[in-house]
């Protein structure tokens, strides 16, 4: 009965690549996902600072990345899990032999690409605004980037297993809209008033934009081993959230 | 025979409450390979929750619910299960094709995609939007979802239900094949008609345990033989002194009797009552049987 053990090959591929078409022919979710980061970023940087120095662009583009990740995760998974357990999409996985551990690969995959995506026009921004970093720093900046999206996929993902789709889509707009701006990720940490800086702390986006920060070398509170520290405990949290909501009796 | 070893699936003394309820109460139930077992009875009675169960949706809170030996929740048992769902949907943006292709590719050994479409009777819509299709066309495509994998247990839960008459004949040639070729086959169904026709055994459930588990005939054949309609003078009561006569009531205008010899009755109602009129007799139907099972609460069974 070894054929009942071996899992085929290339399952956790092939749903990836589903996946990634899936997305691919989503417009109205891709656009303003990739979008609007670097809108904001745009707007509210380089533009309304007029001719910001590229340390500030620099200082601003280590959150912004971060903010660019959190928006496929937590509106691909929490909204987009949410609408598919409505519509009996999750049913139709559940009772497949499909290991549950491919579903959610390939929607972090999802996640992950679009969010890079986002990070083309972002950086491009930076450096048009006269951000210069070492490769080093580039690709260090570009892994953290890129692997915010996954805290807050896990977090979206447990929501998407537990609330409605409107409900989800709702707190979605709440953790990333809030963790945004608690976090830093719009205004640096050291404006905002105490008892969001206290808040902030609670949130992902906090440590992984002071980790970005510490990445491009510009001033970092408390130190990157406490924040990676928090990034990880968090994540940790974050997959049982999801493994939990997965494993809840279908509603 | 249930909780036999030849069993490619069972349900040992399970128990499950949803909601505060009890749902099953220590049931047993097992189904064989190359047989198509239909589960039917009233809503309410459990055939969902057994499906759940079975398809690892659920656990039991007692008991055991097992294919292949294995609990069900376990992706590597389902890998020789197939499971059509009654109410699930089907990812808009993707190609049938491609639909079908990433679900074969989570078994071991599936059928080509071009039987896959041939069996559900898709052939020309592989690259057709799951957006673009019919609600007839969409069940075809849980059909095929639920075959690609050559599984040796298929589920069907109210399968031709949302389907046109054609579909349904063609999905009950499919099924039968599968079964003779040994694919142990569930099916829940408010058709008795598809019942009848399909299935090798019928498990009829009632408020969570098992009313009766036979054959479609022998199913029948419990009801009484035949079924009398005629407009008499005659009261029911008065019929049921005629001879064979199993139950008389009025059904509507008609006089309605089951009977065990049609010929035996009908000619004591003739004698008894010269105007009678509008004399029919049908066999009893496996509907009749069923009702007769659920005692007193006849209407259930339609609903």
């Amino acid at each position: 009965m070894t054929a009942l053990v071996a899992i085929p090959n290339g399952v956790w591929l092939r749903e990836a690549v589903a996946e990634l078409k899936r997305t691919s022919r989503l417009p109205q979710f891709l656009v303003p996902t990739v979008v609007t980061p670097a809108a904001f970023y745009g707007l509210f940087t380089l533009a309304v600072a007029k001719s910001p120095s590229p340390e500030y662009a620099l200082a601003t583009l280590a959150g912004y990345g971060v903010f660019a990740a959190t928006g496929p995760a937590l509106f691909g998974f929490g909204a987009g899990v949410a609408m598919e357990r409505e519509q009996g999409l999750i049913e139709l996985k559940r009772v497949s032999p499909m290991p549950a551990g491919a579903y959610v690969t390939a929607k972090l995959v999802a996640a992950v690409a679009t969010t890079a995506l986002a990070l083309v026009l972002i950086d491009a921004l930076a450096i048009v605004a006269g951000v210069r970093l070492s490769a080093a720093s580039w690709a260090a900046l570009t892994v953290l980037h890129l692997g915010s999206a996954i805290p807050f996929a896990l977090i979206g993902f447990g929501m998407g297993m537990r609330m409605s789709g409107k409900g989800a889509v709702a707190v979605a707009n709440a953790v990333f809209l809030g963790g945004s701006v608690l976090g830093g990720l719009w205004i640096p940490t050291v404006m905002l008033p105490g008892w969001m800086r206290t808040l902030g702390q609670m949130t992902p986006s906090y440590h992984l934009g002071q980790l970005a920060r510490g990445i491009v070398g510009v001033d970092m509170l408390g130190s990157s081993f406490g924040h990676a520290t928090a990034v990880a405990a968090m994540t940790a949290g974050g997959i049982i959230w999801a493994w939990s909501g997965w494993r809840r009796s279908p509603a | 025979m249930s909780g036999d070893l030849s069993d490619v699936a069972r349900l040992a003394r399970v128990s499950k409450r949803l909601g505060g309820r009890s749902v099953l109460a220590e049931l047993n139930l097992g189904i064989r390979a190359g047989e198509v077992t239909a589960l039917l009875g009233p809503n309410g009675a459990g055939k969902t929750t057994s499906v759940s169960l079975l398809t690892g949706r659920i656990a039991p809170d007692a008991g055991t619910a097992e294919i292949f030996g294995l609990d069900p929740r376990r992706p590597a048992a389902r890998r020789r299960l197939g499971v059509m769902l009654q109410s699930a949907g089907l990812p808009d943006v993707l190609t049938i094709g491609e639909l079908l292709t990433l679900q074969s590719g989570y078994y071991i050994d599936p059928r080509p995609l071009d039987e896959t479409l041939a069996l559900a009777g898709l052939d020309d819509l592989a690259d057709r939007r799951c957006s673009a299709l019919s609600g007839g066309q969409a069940r075809r495509v849980h059909y095929a979802l639920a075959i690609c994998g050559r599984p040796d247990l298929l589920v069907l839960d109210e399968p031709t239900a949302a389907m046109d008459r054609a579909s349904a004949r063609m999905l009950w040639g499919t099924v039968r094949t599968l079964a003779d070729d040994g694919t142990a086959v569930l099916l829940t169904s408010h058709d008795l008609a598809e019942a009848d026709a399909l299935a090798d055994r019928i498990v009829v459930m009632d408020a969570g345990r098992i009313a009766a588990d036979d054959t479609p005939a022998a199913l029948r054949a419990r009801a009484g033989g035949s079924v009398i309609r005629c407009r008499s003078r005659l009261t029911p009561d008065r019929a049921a002194t005629a001879p064979a006569v199993r139950d008389a009531g009025m059904d509507g205008a008609d006089l309605r009797i089951v009977t065990a010899d049609a010929a035996a009755t009908v000619r004591a109602l003739l004698d008894a009552d010269t105007t009678l009129m509008d004399l029919r007799v049908a066999d009893a139907t496996l509907e009749d049987a069923i009702a007769a099972l659920l005692v007193a609460q006849p209407e259930r069974i339609a609903a």
